[in-house]
């Protein structure tokens, strides 16, 4: 521990008291998961005073780190929701290529919970959600409703209430690990056609 | 009342109604006149029944947007409010808290969303842009200096015996030799045509709904606005985001003196930057040399898309006219462009720089901007923030516009061509905001509605 220069005695003493109350959480704890603690504690208070990248507000509610966004949404299933939507799903069969026109999308689950009666939305998106909204309202009106009305009370994508829906229904995560927060959508897919250039070239100069 | 026209064989389901152009203020509909001359007043107001007092006196003299073509002054006269002055006026208190949060807030503290910092952070700005000492705007054209100072005198009048009435700011704005900007670019030669507005200016874009920049009409998503509140208030509304920009055209013309190699490939970097040549004649139809005769050409320098460029091979994607109004560019991104389009009523202000001087002369150049639309947010505040200080919507990373976005010698400009694209680095800013404020411009009866406030 004296050898962390690179903290200042105050944070230092911040990371001790957050460890001593681990500590007393964990002693609780089944006794592999006290062994784990204090097996990762060195690497974890070095982590603490140094990370690569901050969670920040991603608007009203969810966090954001670098360019991306996260958006977790737990809403309760309209009658018969989870039926047209396991139904949607099959039909798609795992294909979800068409949302590569939104551009902005990193990922997006449709996760079924507590036997059928809430659903769980989960998505990593670019910028805000918010300033495209009207834009999706304009160009994909079904594809949204179509999906989102599996859950109870939906007003539809063209009702002004929407957003106030998401956002009632919008848990913030509190832990969220993103690899590459200063890439966004299109500029993996700009990196990925410079790096097939780059290796055809060397390839061809080899 | 509203006039419907029904021309044969046309019903009222397919076309909004016609524009009340006799309660809507000529800066809305009607672009400068040519040559121009003017003013931009601001006022601050100490005392709410003398700021309607002002109000009854200028009333008057307001300009139509129905006698843009033969006004009753010898120029015209516009007036707005910011959220600030709306609050001096002692409009009620339902009336100000159904404004959108944008206008109330102010573009100053919507510097976040604007990406307004460093040289263009309002802590830079001019007095009393930002703060909240800026209520009233008046801006004041004529079509030459003499008929200016009438049309002032008339503005002064209004109030100049009116202690709690104070003018904190005052500039004046000019016509530059051969119409054009500091830059030396032919400008201000395209805005969307505003359904039942009068005669299309130029090529083939399709008409804008009307309530895109007016309230009381359709808008692009078929809304007709609903706030701010009362009706009398809004209808024939709409808002002005004021920008003032400086232009440093000695390193404008440093840059492109450093990037290229002779005085023709100057001219293509500039091009490549704005879109058009300095004579307005577009890239994508022009894009090898300037074809003045086509810059001059108001049916034809306006009428093109960007379908047969889509490698921005002509037009880059990063270019300002590109990025400002995409036309068809962006058609098969889930982007509806149409809600994302505003009214722009620019005016130059300040001395040219003399040809071949590179370096700064200390004079205070550029232009002001009137950005008008009914949605600040879907307009004025999208572009800004995501096409003009963002490249992720053309897959260009974090690249801004070369013009007018935040670069600090540190920005970049990609100008795709064949076999390899070219990257222009160690962008300096050219462009500077020099102050600005989130307006409201009022229908002459919403103004005399204002005016008997208290009675």
């Amino acid at each position: 521990m004296a050898t962390h220069t690179l903290t200042t005695p105050k944070q230092n003493q911040t990371v001790e008291d957050k460890i001593q109350h681990l500590r007393q959480l964990y002693a609780d704890a089944p006794e592999f998961a006290q062994t784990a603690l204090e097996n990762t504690l060195k690497d974890l208070a070095v982590t603490a005073s140094q990370p690569r990248s901050r969670m920040e507000s991603a608007g009203r509610t969810g966090v954001r780190q670098g360019t991306v966004s996260e958006l977790t949404v737990i809403a309760p299933l309209a009658r018969g929701g989870a039926e047209r939507l396991r139904a949607l799903l099959q039909l798609r069969n795992g294909n979800f290529d068409d949302t590569d026109r939104v551009g902005t999308v990193h990922d997006m689950r449709f996760v079924f919970l507590d036997n059928d009666t809430k659903l769980l939305f989960a998505t990593a998106y670019d910028g805000d959600w918010d300033v495209y909204i009207e834009d999706f309202v304009a160009k994909i009106p079904n594809e949204m409703d179509v999906l989102f009305s599996c859950w109870e009370g939906w007003p539809g994508i063209h009702n002004p209430k929407v957003k106030d829906f998401i956002a009632n229904h919008q848990i913030t995560a509190e832990g969220w690990y993103v690899a590459h927060p200063d890439l966004t959508v299109r500029d993996v897919q700009r990196v990925k056609r410079v790096g097939k250039a780059a290796e055809e070239f060397l390839d061809k100069i080899a | 009342m509203l006039s419907i026209e029904e021309p044969a064989g046309e019903t009222l389901a397919t076309r909004s109604p016609a524009l009340e152009t006799s309660d809507i203020q000529a800066t809305v509909l009607r672009p400068r006149p040519k040559p121009y001359c003017g003013e931009y007043v601001i006022l601050r107001i100490g005392n709410a029944g003398q700021a309607r007092e002002m109000l009854r006196r200028i009333l008057p003299h307001v300009a139509p947007a129905d006698e843009w073509w033969v006004p009753s002054l010898p120029g015209w006269l516009g007036i707005a409010f910011t959220f600030e002055g709306l609050k001096a006026l002692g409009l009620p208190q339902a009336s100000l808290d159904s404004f959108p949060i944008e206008f109330r807030q102010g573009m100053a503290a919507r510097a976040e969303t604007l990406n307004d910092f460093g040289a263009n952070a309002p802590a830079n700005w001019e007095h009393p842009f930002g703060t909240p000492d800026a209520h009233v705007a008046l801006a004041v054209y004529a079509k030459s200096n003499e008929d200016l100072q009438k049309v002032l005198d008339l503005a002064r009048k209004s109030h100049h015996d009116l202690q709690q009435i104070s003018v904190v700011y005052r500039m004046q704005f000019g016509e530059l030799p051969d119409g054009r900007n500091p830059f030396g670019f032919k400008d201000g030669l395209h805005n969307p045509h505003v359904e039942g507005s009068g005669p299309a200016g130029d090529g083939t874009a399709a008409s804008t709904k009307p309530g895109e920049f007016v309230m009381g009409y359709p808008d692009e998503r078929s809304e007709t606005a609903v706030a701010p509140i009362p009706e009398e208030l809004r209808r024939n509304g709409t808002f002005v985001a004021i920008r003032k920009f400086h232009m440093d055209v000695a390193a404008f013309r440093r840059y492109l003196r450093a990037q290229a190699s002779s005085p023709e490939e100057e001219e293509l970097i500039a091009a490549k930057m704005v879109g058009r040549w300095r004579s307005g004649a577009p890239l994508v139809l022009a894009p090898d040399r300037d074809d003045p005769a086509l810059g001059s050409d108001g049916k034809r320098n306006n009428d093109f898309g960007y379908a047969d460029d889509k490698k921005g091979l002509k037009c880059p994607f990063s270019a300002h006219i590109r990025r400002v109004n995409p036309r068809d560019a962006l058609n098969d991104d889930v982007v509806a462009v149409n809600l994302h389009h505003f009214l722009r009523r620019g005016t130059n202000y300040g001395p040219p720089l003399p040809e071949g001087v590179l370096e700064d002369d200390g004079a205070e150049r550029g232009g002001v901007f009137l950005l008008i639309g009914a949605h600040l947010h879907r307009q004025f505040e999208f572009i800004q923030s995501q096409w003009v200080t963002d490249g992720n919507f053309i897959s260009h990373g974090t690249e801004q516009d070369p013009l007018i976005g935040n670069n600090d010698g540190d920005g970049v400009f990609t100008i795709p061509r064949t076999p390899v694209r070219r990257r222009l680095h160690g962008l300096p800013r050219f462009v500077t905001v020099r102050g600005g404020e989130y307006c409201f411009m009022p229908g002459l009866r919403a103004l005399r509605w204002i005016a008997n406030l208290g009675q």
